[in-house]
Order: C-alpha cells, then structure tokens, then sequence
C-alpha cells in the first residue's frame, strides 16, 4: 500500500472514530458514588481498610483514608470511563484555581487535576498536608 | 538478491480494520451491550497502532537483516508451496505463544508488551495498542529456528502477519463464545479475554495467538469463567492517555529500579529480567503472590481454573 494512502487512511480513520465517539457521549468522565468509590479503591488495593471515604462534590475523585494509621492516604478519580487509584506517596501538591493539583513522582501517573469547591480544596490540602507530616520522617525525628 | 516478496498483511488490513471498529461500535451502541467504547481510551490505542506500524517502517531492517544473515547461513529452502505455507503458519504460531509467554514472564519484554494490556477496555481498538518498542526485545531471536529449517524470511514475516490479523476480531465483547468445536481449537474472545483479565485466576493465562492448543498443551489454559467476570486492564492501572508514557512507561520503571542505590549486580539484573513483579525486599507482588493473597482472602476458590 502506498505510504500517502496508509497515512489518509490512518488520520483520516482515528479523526472519524473520535469525533463519532465524542458525538456519542463517550468522552464524559465516570462519576463515583461513596459505594463505587470503595469498590474502586478496593480493585486497586484489595487488601486496604478503608475507614474514611470522601467522594468529591463532583463525583470524580474521592479521598481514602486506610484503617491503618501509618498507611498513606489514598486518592481514587475517575479516568475516563474508568478509575485509578494512589496511594498519596512521594507527591507535590499544589492550588489551582478550582482545586488542587497533584503531581506523582510515577511516569505512569505523572499527575491529576481536582476539581473541587473552594471548602473542598481547602480541607483536602488540610488533610493531605496534615497526613503527609505525620507519616514524614522528619516529623517522627 | 532473494526475489521473494510477499504482502504486508497487517497494512493491507487497515481499511477493514477501521471499518470493523465502526461496525462493533454501531453493533454497541444499537443493541446497548457487547462492550464499552470511551474517546481518549479509543483514540490512544489507534495512535499506539498507527506509531506501532511507524516503528516497523523505521526499525524492521533490523530484524530483517537478522533473518537475511540467517537465510544466508542455512542450507535449506523449503520453498513457497502451500503446504509449507500452512506448516510455517502453524509453527509460527508455536513461535508466538513463546514470545508472548516471555513477553509476560519477563520483564525486559514485559516493558514492550504491557502497552498492549493498559486499556481498562476491551474492544476492537484494544487490538491495535501494540508496541512501539519490540525490536528492542529482541524476541526476532525466537523466530531464528524458522529461517534455519528452509522457511524464507518473507514467508515467516507473511505468516507473523496473518497470525496478528487473525488477532484482531478476538478482541471484542460482542461475540460471547463461538461454536464448541471453534472453542476448542482456536483462540477465540473468551480465550482472549481472559487473557486480558487483571483478576488473579486470569494472570499469565491463554498466550495462544491462532491456535489454543498450545495453551492446552502446556498448561496456562484457563476458560473464561461467567462467575468472574473479566477486569480488563493491568495489575496496577496506568493514568495517562499520553501514547509516550503509554508506551515507555514500564522501561523508565525498569531504569529506576535498576539504578537504584544499593543493590546487587544480581538484584538489578532480575529487575530487568525476572518477571514482573519482583523486587529485591519482596515489598511488590508477582502473579504468584497476587493469586496467593487471593486465595487467603478467598478460600472456596481453591482448586477452581486459574487458581
């Protein structure tokens, strides 16, 4: 096959199956109820103990925390269709202008954008930054 | 100069490639079930593909001068007729359900073949995630025995290409299981379904391309089973639609714990070459330890297929 014709058929063919599936509603992000959330979390870590979940206003991420007070927190948000999950490891956390932005030190995970309301993002940087000092290792010296 | 040239199958195909995704997408979203499509999940596997046809454009001389160094070497030429045609195909396909058992029990290979398993779903387009990075595998090695017994180097890349154009319908959810007879001989999308589950009872099972047989034959066989329904998608999931991490990620992995302070020049030689999973203070899981945590936690799944 000619390269010109390969590469009509290969643009061509990826433009026209996005935009039919973006057309179709399939670009809009899962939404996770407090029950979804768990089972997520649980698909990623089955061994984990939750004792605190907080499922987002918007429903595309919820905050873990594991029954275990040394475990890390944990964040579960919605990717596409599906979920992820982290523990809360190694990150830098900053503010966006409509939440929080979390970078992973994971080439696999390089960072997630949170979409919270002003109450949100300021408790939730409270407790990631509060559970980051208690289990740092500069805070037990 | 060798006159023997045969079709690159797998471009040939792109046409009813793109018209089959089309159709199963229709068939979804008429009949309202036999699989899940979403946008930046889609439209990553295609470009994984279109980039993987890209890096055998660039890279395939490497390959391809291996086997002509070989076909030089050897004293035999079965020649072209249709019975060799049909016993390279069958041996090729013995061929690639060792390069794909390695490709999951080793890490070095497990790095280009793991792109090809990151999709949370399963359909048509999970087909065309395929690797940017197999030359660097070096998996042309397990196709040498080919090129040594008489089979021309165009033959075997013919019938390499017929084996991943055969693969493409099974990745699909629309078909649940095809006739009894089918089932038991060829790789169908229950196998491969299967094969594509990060359940524990699915790990490291059904490497078949063409013929399930092999899989029989030695022993990672595990029938899809209606009481587990498959979780597509890798051990731990990646969360990036970026086809550069997409594609590298396990290879910076490998780059990281192999440079890391500390170790021993064994201990970083089975980072790169154990399977995945390892690690030297037995902090992560291998699918042994995934299936054996599983059965601690579930009991009455002992003895059951895959576990």
């Amino acid at each position: 096959m000619p390269l010109e014709l390969l590469l009509i058929l290969v643009i061509g063919g990826i433009a026209a199956i996005a935009v039919l599936l973006h057309l179709t509603g399939r670009s809009n992000k899962r939404v996770l109820s407090a029950a979804s959330a768990r089972a997520a979390w649980q698909r990623q870590f089955p061994e984990s103990r939750v004792s605190q979940l907080i499922v987002a206003d918007n429903g595309h991420a919820a905050l873990i925390r594991d029954a275990e007070a040394s475990a890390p927190l944990g964040l579960v948000w919605s990717f596409g269709a599906d979920t992820v999950a982290r523990t809360l490891q190694d990150i830098d956390l900053a503010r966006t202008n409509d939440g929080l932005r979390l970078s992973f030190a994971d080439y696999s995970a390089p960072r997630v954008l949170l979409h919270l309301t002003p109450t949100e993002t300021n408790s939730w940087q409270q407790m990631i930054a509060d559970h980051s000092a208690i289990n740092s290792p500069l805070a037990e010296a | 100069m060798d006159p023997l040239t045969l079709p690159d199958v797998t471009q040939l195909a792109v046409p009813i490639f793109i018209a089959a995704i089309l159709g199963e997408f229709l068939w979804i979203a008429i009949k309202g079930r036999g699989g899940r499509y979403e946008t930046r999940d889609a439209v990553t596997s295609l470009i994984m593909g279109a980039g993987s046809v890209a890096s055998g454009i660039l890279l395939g001389f490497i390959a391809w001068g291996f086997f002509m160094l070989l076909w030089r070497l050897t004293p035999l030429d079965l020649g072209t007729s249709i019975w060799v045609i049909g016993l390279c195909f069958i041996l090729d396909d013995l061929r690639y359900y060792w390069v794909h058992r390695f490709g999951h029990r080793i890490r070095w290979v497990w790095a280009s073949h793991v792109n090809h398993h990151s999709s949370q779903h399963y359909n048509l387009t999970t087909a065309l995630r395929q690797t940017w990075t197999g030359t660097f595998t070096f998996m042309m090695i397990v196709r040498a025995p080919l090129v040594l017994l008489g089979f021309h180097p165009a033959l075997v890349l013919f019938v390499g290409g017929l084996n991943l154009v055969y693969q493409f319908w099974i990745h699909t959810e629309a078909i649940k299981k095809m006739p009894r007879w089918f089932e038991a001989v060829m790789n169908t999308p229950s196998h491969h379904r299967a094969h594509h589950g990060r359940n524990p009872r699915y790990l490291d099972c059904n490497y078949a391309g063409v013929f399930i047989i092999w899989d029989k034959m030695f022993g990672t066989f595990v029938p899809e089973q209606d009481d587990d329904p498959v979780d597509y998608g890798l051990v731990f999931n990646i969360a990036t639609f970026n086809p550069l991490r997409v594609a590298f990620h396990e290879w910076v992995a490998i780059y990281k714990d192999v440079t890391q302070p500390g170790l021993t020049l064994k201990q970083r030689l089975a980072y790169a070459f154990a399977p995945p999973g390892y690690s030297h203070d037995g902090s992560r899981d291998s699918s042994e330890t995934i299936k054996a945590k599983h059965l601690a936690r579930n009991p009455k799944d002992a003895g059951s297929p895959g576990l």
